[in-house]
């Protein structure tokens, strides 16, 4: 049977494995990607934890509202995102995140 | 209660308040409304001369603690000064409008006239230092107001703040006395401080500085040394504002003021001192530079310095009854020989340098013989009122300090030799110019006053004249050794001058020292510019560039360094941010974990 | 009548918000205030004296349990600064431009200002009381950003910072007062920390810290030195109408805190800081007096003098004793009324002329007289001569801190800032005077013929203004007696 451990494990690796994609890939899309892999993770352990946080036998309802709230807002991120991201291409012809540069000192 | 002092004192106000509001485009009829309400303040001022005593007041300001009273003192004095001011004051406002026909200005001339009625006879009736203290300062302001009169001067103009802004130096003093007397006594009224001061039991530092801070008032409006720079200048005003303000009464305050509340003097010997000295030092001074002058007004200004020194020492010797006396008959005779130089000036079309005149006793008869009279009479000439006011202060001098008695007969000799010199120079001999060629009789409107103010010049010293007047004069009888030096020193001055000058067509004497009035105003004027305005600058300076520049913009400068360093964060790449958020989360999960 | 003491700052207020809405801006914007002139006027004349206390009181409660309502009221004190407040409200719509671009906008900061000033001196809570200032202070700063002179954006940058410091640490300080009261008695009435005073509630190591919070955050808005240097720029750079209203109204906010709320509460406190509110005030006086000698410009010559004269208002809050606070609180309108009409008729010179500079000015007098003559009155108002409301007020002031003297002693600290004080009268000369000669006396260089004067139907506020001062310099008791009764409460 899975313990609590082993879903924040494969949370956290996940996670770990989205931020290493935001850090590393050059791709803005790829990038995009990357982050909804880190809010999964997030959604991941709040779903363990309200399995494993029973209260008279039943699992924390709080815990699986926040997940779907957190669906339904990284819906309307995505939407929002690669609507920006669109615009941008449009813009620069790019989608690489070296020649996206120009908000600096 | 009687309203005939409240008559006296608001009906020029209310004459300036017209002219102001309603009358002013209408240049003759402001100058009857003017004229109208000073003669009014002198009927009034003939009825209450014959009532009694008294000393009305009602509440200004009342704060149950604190009460400042407006009020009337009808005594001796104020009957005395109600009188003169109201007297000399309405003759020479009929002269104005001799003087002043062709004026464009004359409605704000004749409405500063009022206002100085007003702010005069203010002074006069006060029965507290506080209501001294506010008409003193109007009296300031009407001053400045009309010696500013031809404003398009820059001369008369600079004359006109010079005269206020000395003038507030020395009311800085006075306040200051004002505020010690009140916080000694508890009171400021004159009636209670009389009977109170001397049982006060202050220690004798104190009284001392309250009463000479005081005598600082009398110094700036009396213009005694080291205040006396104003008065000079301020004979760029008009000249029936010189005969009236800076002759006859304004600078005369002073001297009023100190005999008033001499009770706050006569206990100590060290101010008395001070007042003397200061008194006979300005008289001295000023007698020496009105030796030197070629403008017949400022050798006027100059003897008006002269006598109102003698006045102040008068209350210094202890003996402030002949100051008012000396004051009494020295504005009837200044103000005339003011009147006349002011009728030769506006005769020769504003020709004020005494070289360019002469030869004017028999174009300006009526001017020539008036001016006589009350040039004898300044000089101390038996028996005219002069000779009898000198001689009260003279006989109390070697009476009480012969050294000072001295310097005031010194004083004395020089004052017949610069009249006499004046009296030569400009009216006999021959002409010594185009104007003075067609110099002409003025009109009756500026005669009229001449001959009037003659009258007194002549027989206002008379004992029983001055029993009149001066009720309270304890009969000292005359001090026949003190006459007999004065008439000498009268004859030797009057002498000198008249040999020395009879004929000359330029000063045959030039001293340098005394012409330059011994270069006072020029070290006042280095003077200003190394402390006051050099301070100010620094001040600026500190202000702009310290204060401002270092710790104002020195904060926000700090600021905005922080600022600019920071921004190099900003180096554009989303990822580097990107690891830095992370770095920094994982720093503090470490932190909050592990560390503790 | 209760709604009166509504009128005064919802008559601006409508004003301003009708205004945005596109009406007529000059003329809503003067019946605005007219509508408050009125009111507070009646408020002023019907104050009864004899009674005293609070009167036409109204309240709101929005918090109960905070103890937080809208609750307005007068007494002698704030019925005489909702008169000033009114009073030069209606001067400076007047003296607002009639053409500028803009005019709505212009016209409706304004008003919101007048509103804001009149609301803070209504209000009887501590939470509107600062709020209702901070009103007043935001269309301040953006009217000198956008419509301001010369150096504007820097003058509007300085003091939108030095003010926003200034009412932080304020409300700093008005936090500080609210909690030192026990929790269950914890309240924004000012009426009721008023009376909370009697009981020793505000004493202690706290009050203290409270009191120089307050001092310094109050003393800041009044330009106290030395957080004086945002004024002179400001007022140099504002627009007429906003030096009018925040020379003439707003910057007396911060003196009426002091006055109705830090001395009275904390007499303590305000006794163990005296030496230094003094040494600060003759910093006023003589510092920034000399400073002011040195300027070249009228702008900056009027700015630095209302700094100044704040010392004056400053000396008379710090005697603590009844002549010298009614003397303060007589300045504040008097002074308030002076430097208004001297901001209005310098606009007006600028106007004109296009300069306020020393050098290139000269002679005016001649071809505006009346404009030179009004300027007169006010410079003698402002330097404090007999038959102006100033004198009367500065004689209270100086006789306030004599009071303070033992009979016959030497000098204590009141006595010798009363003596710089005194000097500081004739440095005011100095300045004023100057400054008249230079702009108006002497030679007219031939370039000013054709200036034209001002007229009576555009001056009149000018002249409400000087006759305010002169029937008060006049009747200065008319005044006193209905700002006395407040005072008595707490000082003899």
């Amino acid at each position: 049977m899975a313990t609590l451990n082993d879903y924040l494990l494969a949370s956290g690796l996940l996670f770990t494995v989205g931020f290493a994609g935001v850090l590393l890939r050059r791709n803005i899309i790829i990038i995009f990607m990357a982050l909804e892999l880190m809010l999964n993770a997030a959604n991941l352990s709040l779903v363990g934890f309200s399995r494993f946080h029973t209260q008279a036998g039943l699992p924390d309802y709080n815990a699986q509202v926040l997940v779907f709230f957190i669906i339904t807002v990284a819906a309307a991120e995505v939407a929002v995102g690669l609507a920006v991201i669109v615009a941008l291409f449009r813009a620069k012809q790019t989608t690489h995140i070296e020649n996206l540069n120009s908000l600096k000192f | 209660m009687n309203s005939a002092p409240w008559i006296i004192l608001f009906s020029p106000l209310l004459a300036a308040a017209v002219i102001v509001i309603a009358t002013q485009p209408f240049k003759k009829l402001s100058s009857y409304v003017s004229v109208a309400a000073v003669a009014v303040s002198l009927l009034f001022a003939l009825t209450v001369f014959g009532s009694p005593d008294q000393d009305v007041s009602f509440n200004w300001i009342d704060l149950g603690v604190f009460q400042v009273r407006i009020g009337y003192l009808i005594d001796g004095f104020s009957k005395m000064m109600l009188l003169v001011v109201t007297g000399v004051g309405f003759l020479i406002h009929v002269y104005s409008i001799g003087y002043m026909h062709d004026d464009r200005g004359r409605s704000r001339y004749f409405a500063g006239l009022s206002l100085f009625m007003f702010s005069m006879l203010g002074i006069v009736l006060a029965n507290n230092f506080i209501m001294m203290f506010i008409f003193w300062e109007l009296v300031g302001v009407s001053s400045y107001i009309l010696i500013g009169h031809w404003f398009e001067r820059s001369s008369a103009a600079d004359a006109a703040n010079k005269a206020l802004i000395v003038n507030r130096i020395g009311d800085f003093g006075f306040m200051l006395g004002i505020l010690m007397v009140w916080s000694a006594s508890g009171t400021v009224m004159f009636g209670e401080l009389t009977s109170k001061w001397s049982t006060l039991g202050l220690g004798a530092g104190y009284a001392t500085i309250a009463a000479l801070m005081i005598f600082c008032g009398a110094v700036g409006k009396s213009a005694q040394f080291p205040l006396h720079v104003w008065l000079p200048d301020a004979m760029e005003g008009p000249t029936p504002v010189s005969a009236l303000i800076h002759a006859a009464t304004m600078v005369a305050a002073g001297v009023y003021m100190l005999a008033r509340v001499y009770f706050l003097f006569a206990g100590s010997a060290a101010a008395l001192a001070v007042v003397l000295w200061i008194g006979v030092f300005t008289s001295l001074l000023a007698a020496l530079m009105a030796t030197q002058q070629s403008d017949i007004k400022r050798v006027l200004a100059y003897s008006t310095l002269s006598q109102l020194g003698l006045m102040v020492s008068a209350v210094g010797l202890g003996v402030p009854v002949s100051a008012l006396f000396h004051l009494f008959t020295h504005a009837f005779f200044k103000a005339l020989l003011f009147l006349g130089a002011g009728s030769v000036i506006h005769s020769l079309h504003n020709e004020q340098n005494m070289w360019q005149m002469g030869g004017l006793q028999k174009k300006m008869p009526l001017t020539f013989w008036t001016f006589l009279i009350a040039t004898l009479a300044l000089s101390g000439c038996p028996p005219l009122a002069g000779f009898w006011s000198k001689d009260g202060i003279v006989a109390a001098a070697f009476e009480h300090n012969a050294a000072a008695g001295l310097v005031i007969t010194v004083i004395n000799f020089f004052t017949a030799f610069y009249m006499m010199r004046l009296f030569v120079v400009a009216f006999l001999g021959s002409a010594r110019s185009e104007a003075a060629e067609h110099a002409h009789e003025s009109p009756p409107v500026m005669a009229v006053p001449l001959v009037l103010l003659a009258i007194p010049s002549l027989i206002a010293g008379f004992p029983p004249v001055e029993h009149i007047f001066f009720p309270m004069a304890e009969e000292a009888g005359p001090s026949i050794p003190a006459m007999l030096v004065s008439v000498a020193v009268f004859i030797a001055g009057i002498g000198a001058g008249f040999v020395l000058y009879r004929g000359k067509n330029s000063d045959p004497v030039s001293i340098p020292l005394f012409a330059n009035r011994f270069y006072i105003d020029q070290f006042y004027s280095v003077l200003v510019k190394w402390t006051q305005d050099a301070l100010a600058g620094v001040a600026a300076f500190v202000d702009r560039w310290i204060i401002d520049g270092g710790l104002v913009r020195g904060l926000g400068g700090t600021t905005w360094g922080f600022g600019f360093a920071l921004r190099f964060l900003q180096i554009g790449n989303l990822q580097a941010y990107a690891f830095l958020f992370g770095f920094g989360v994982v720093l503090l999960l470490y932190l909050i974990l592990f560390a503790a | 009548m209760n709604v009166l003491v509504h009128l005064t700052y919802l008559g601006p207020l409508v004003a301003a918000i009708l205004i945005l809405f596109g009406f007529a801006p000059r003329r809503t914007a003067i019946t605005g205030a007219v509508v408050g002139l009125i009111s507070s006027l009646i408020l002023f004349l019907g104050y009864d004296h004899a009674a005293g206390g609070y009167q036409f009181t109204s309240a709101l409660a929005l918090v109960p349990a905070w103890d937080l309502k809208f609750y307005v009221g007068v007494d002698g004190l704030n019925a005489t600064m909702l008169f000033l407040t009114s009073l030069v409200a209606l001067a400076a719509a007047w003296m607002s431009p009639r053409t500028e671009e803009n005019l709505h906008r212009y016209m409706a900061c304004v008003m919101a200002i007048a509103a804001g000033a009149a609301g803070a001196f209504a209000s009887l809570d501590l939470f509107f009381f600062y709020a209702f200032h901070e009103l007043a202070l935001i269309p301040t700063f953006l009217m000198i950003g956008i419509w301001g002179s010369g150096n504007r954006q820097a003058a509007a940058w300085k003091i939108t910072i030095y003010l926003s410091i200034g009412s932080i640490i304020l409300l700093v300080g008005l936090i500080g007062l609210y909690l030192m009261v026990p929790d269950k008695d914890r309240t924004f009435d000012i009426v009721k920390l008023q009376a909370m005073a009697a009981h020793a509630v505000f004493t202690g190591p706290s009050a203290n810290w409270v009191f120089l919070l307050m001092l310094f955050g109050f003393g800041t808005l009044v330009s106290l030195f030395p957080f004086h240097t945002w004024a002179p720029q400001a007022y140099a750079a504002a627009p007429v109408p906003v030096a009018m209203l925040h020379a003439g109204v707003l910057k007396k906010f911060g003196l009426y805190g002091l006055l109705r709320l830090t001395l009275p509460l904390m007499p303590e406190a305000a006794h163990n800081f005296t030496w230094l509110l003094l040494t600060l005030l003759v910093g006023n006086i003589i510092f920034v007096g000399l400073a002011t000698i040195n300027q070249k410009q009228l702008d900056l010559t009027l700015g630095y003098s209302s700094v100044m004269h704040m010392g004056y208002i400053f000396l008379g809050l710090a005697t603590t004793n009844l002549i010298g606070v009614d003397g303060a609180a007589l300045l504040m309108l008097a002074h308030g009324l002076s430097i208004a009409a001297l901001f209005a008729i310098s606009g007006e010179l600028r106007k004109q002329t296009g300069t306020l500079d020393y050098r290139d000015l000269g002679g005016l007098a001649k071809s505006m007289p009346l404009l030179s003559f009004l300027f007169g009155l006010a410079l003698y108002a402002s330097i404090g001569l007999p038959g102006f409301a100033n004198f009367a007020s500065e004689l209270l002031v100086f006789f306030g801190a004599f009071k303070t003297a033992t009979p016959g002693a030497a000098f204590n600290g009141y006595q010798i800032a009363t003596v710089c004080a005194l000097w500081g009268l004739v440095i005011s000369a100095v300045y004023m005077l100057r400054a008249y000669r230079s702009i108006f006396f002497g030679d007219r260089p031939s370039r000013w013929a054709n200036v034209k004067d001002v007229t009576l139907g555009l001056g009149w506020p000018v002249v409400l203004l000087l006759a305010g001062l002169i029937v008060f310099g006049f009747a200065p008791q008319a005044v006193l007696q209905k700002i006395e009764p407040g005072m008595a409460l707490f000082w003899k």
